[in-house]
């Protein structure tokens, strides 16, 4: 007789709306067995950026790939285009652009504690995270005129400049966040209810990071030192005081005390900016058409972003080519699901923090 | 667990964080990126805004006598702001507002006309140049 049953989480059930599907092979409640299947969505926007758009135009249309981080992807390109043309953006530019994904970074995380916390049956904290990610939304709004599309970067620069005003709000909505964190951090560590649903559970081992090719909070729970913003110098994070955050038990509990202190560090990351932003233009006359190919890789909040373009000479481009972190980071996923509780599995997804539109491009 | 619990008991007499929306209205921002505006007496038709607009929200039908007729859909811009850098006239002829658009209704047909209009401007430019050719051989052989 048959002794597993197969339950399905994803595409089109109950418990995740969004278009990816795991198959869990199940004995009694726990899983032995996962399968994972993407693809139930293609929105062809790579072809659309060969096709359609001219490149100056393709960061707008990659900025729709994701709501998220939607910066990370014009960024990723323009940098990409910018490599291509031969320009480099003087440090103002630079900052800004740093400032603009830092404060994606920390609202990105925020949603995904917030997730967590709702997924593991703590609806009332899902809401006052959720309340507390809105101030640096509000910041983000105010710097580009939009909550979620930000529109910010283009290539030769960025499009608005900070004002006193709005260092000032960022100083004060910044502040305003950093306690609650701390708050937050207390909460995570010491609450009895959270610690049965995440400490422990969910593990992945350095071992495993390292073999199933683990990125961003994921890895770096694990302890695997993997981080783009150390590793490549298209930005200078060095400079803004960047400090990597590693944890070493892999758990649910470890993912989510990387995602709040990466927190705490991009807040201070992003004061550090807005107190020492150099001076120049912002914005740059950036002459030709890109020929040749270029490759761009930038850690988003989820992972390591990846782009190819390769252009030749032509005002529309050859190839564009979008890795994404959730997309690399699945074979990793699969491997944390194994051995573990199928009750568990909603919160184990959601520490993952899965961004399927950026995986159904 | 009992701080939490206390905590939970406080928030009850907490100010709401929601809006009230939408009896109350949102406060937008300072330079919210809101709907183009357009001047046809400053503009000098140069067709730069149509050219980099990435999908294509703004329009200029060609008539017979030469002049050009604009055309905006707002649900169809992404407020990017990109026409007005490239307007050698901005502010004058082309501007972004802090003004929001509302949702469309089915109603006001909005793809259905926008389509009709797509067309007719890509036909109006080459009935356009094919007069303007035919005039031109016409005069040649003259
Ligand atoms: S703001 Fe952007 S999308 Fe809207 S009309 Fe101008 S260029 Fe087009
Ligand atoms: S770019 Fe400015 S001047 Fe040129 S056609 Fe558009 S509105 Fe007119």
């Amino acid at each position: 007789m048959k002794k597993t049953v197969q339950i399905p989480l994803g595409s089109q059930h109950i418990s995740l709306l969004e278009p990816i599907r795991f198959k869990f092979e199940c004995e009694n409640e726990k899983i032995i067995g996962v399968d994972a299947d993407v693809g139930f969505v293609h929105r062809g926007v790579e072809l659309a950026c060969t096709r359609k758009f001219e490149f100056k135009q393709v960061g707008y249309v990659v900025a729709r790939v994701c709501g998220l981080c939607a910066i990370t992807h014009s960024l990723s390109y323009t940098l990409a285009v910018e490599k291509l043309l031969g320009y480099e953006a003087n440090d103002r530019i630079k900052y800004l652009r740093m400032l603009m994904v830092e404060l994606d970074r920390i609202h990105s995380h925020m949603l995904c504690l917030a997730h967590t916390a709702e997924n593991a049956g703590f609806e009332a904290l899902f809401m006052q995270i959720m309340a507390q990610r809105e101030p640096v939304m509000d910041i983000q709004e105010a710097i580009s005129g939009n909550r979620v599309q930000f529109d910010y970067i283009s290539i030769g620069g960025v499009n608005r400049d900070l004002t006193p005003d709005l260092s000032a709000l960022i100083h004060k909505n910044l502040a305003a966040l950093s306690e609650k964190v701390d708050a937050l951090m207390m909460l995570f560590d010491t609450n009895w209810s959270l610690s049965l649903k995440y400490k422990g559970i969910g593990v992945l081992s350095l071992e495993n990071a390292y073999t199933y090719n683990a990125l961003g909070p994921l890895a770096r729970a694990a302890g695997l030192a993997s981080d783009v913003r150390s590793e490549s110098s298209d930005l200078p994070y060095e400079a803004v005081g960047y400090t990597m955050v590693l944890e070493s038990s892999g758990d649910i509990h470890a993912r989510n005390f990387v995602r709040l202190r990466e927190i705490v560090n991009s807040i201070a990351m992003c004061r550090n900016i807005v107190d020492n932003l150099p001076v120049g233009e912002i914005q740059e006359k950036v002459k030709g058409k890109p020929k040749g190919e270029a490759v761009v890789r930038v850690e988003a909040p989820r992972g390591e972003l990846f782009y190819l373009v390769r252009g030749s000479g032509q005002n529309i481009l050859e190839r564009v080519r979008i890795k994404t972190p959730t997309f690399s980071g699945i074979p990793a996923m699969m491997e944390v699901f194994k051995g573990s509780q199928y009750a568990d599995a909603p919160a184990i997804l959601a520490s993952f923090d899965p961004c399927m539109s950026c995986t159904a491009k | 667990m009992f701080k939490s619990m206390l905590e939970a008991f406080l928030n009850l007499f907490k100010p709401l964080h929601t809006g009230g929306y939408p009896a109350k209205e949102i406060v937008l921002p300072d330079g919210y990126r809101g709907l183009i505006e357009y001047d046809g007496e400053a503009c000098i038709y140069c067709d730069k805004c149509e050219k980099v607009c990435p999908p294509g929200a703004i329009l200029f039908y060609q008539q017979e006598n030469g002049e050009k007729k604009y055309r905006y859909n707002p649900w169809l811009c992404i407020y990017c702001g990109e026409c007005v850098r490239a307007c050698p006239k901005p502010q004058e002829a082309l501007w972004q507002s802090e003004t929001k658009q509302q949702p469309a209704l089915k109603e006001e047909g909005v793809n259905e006309q926008w389509f009709v209009w797509e067309a007719a401007c890509q036909n109006s430019r080459e009935a356009y140049t094919t007069a303007k050719k035919a005039a031109k051989t016409g005069t040649n052989e003259k």
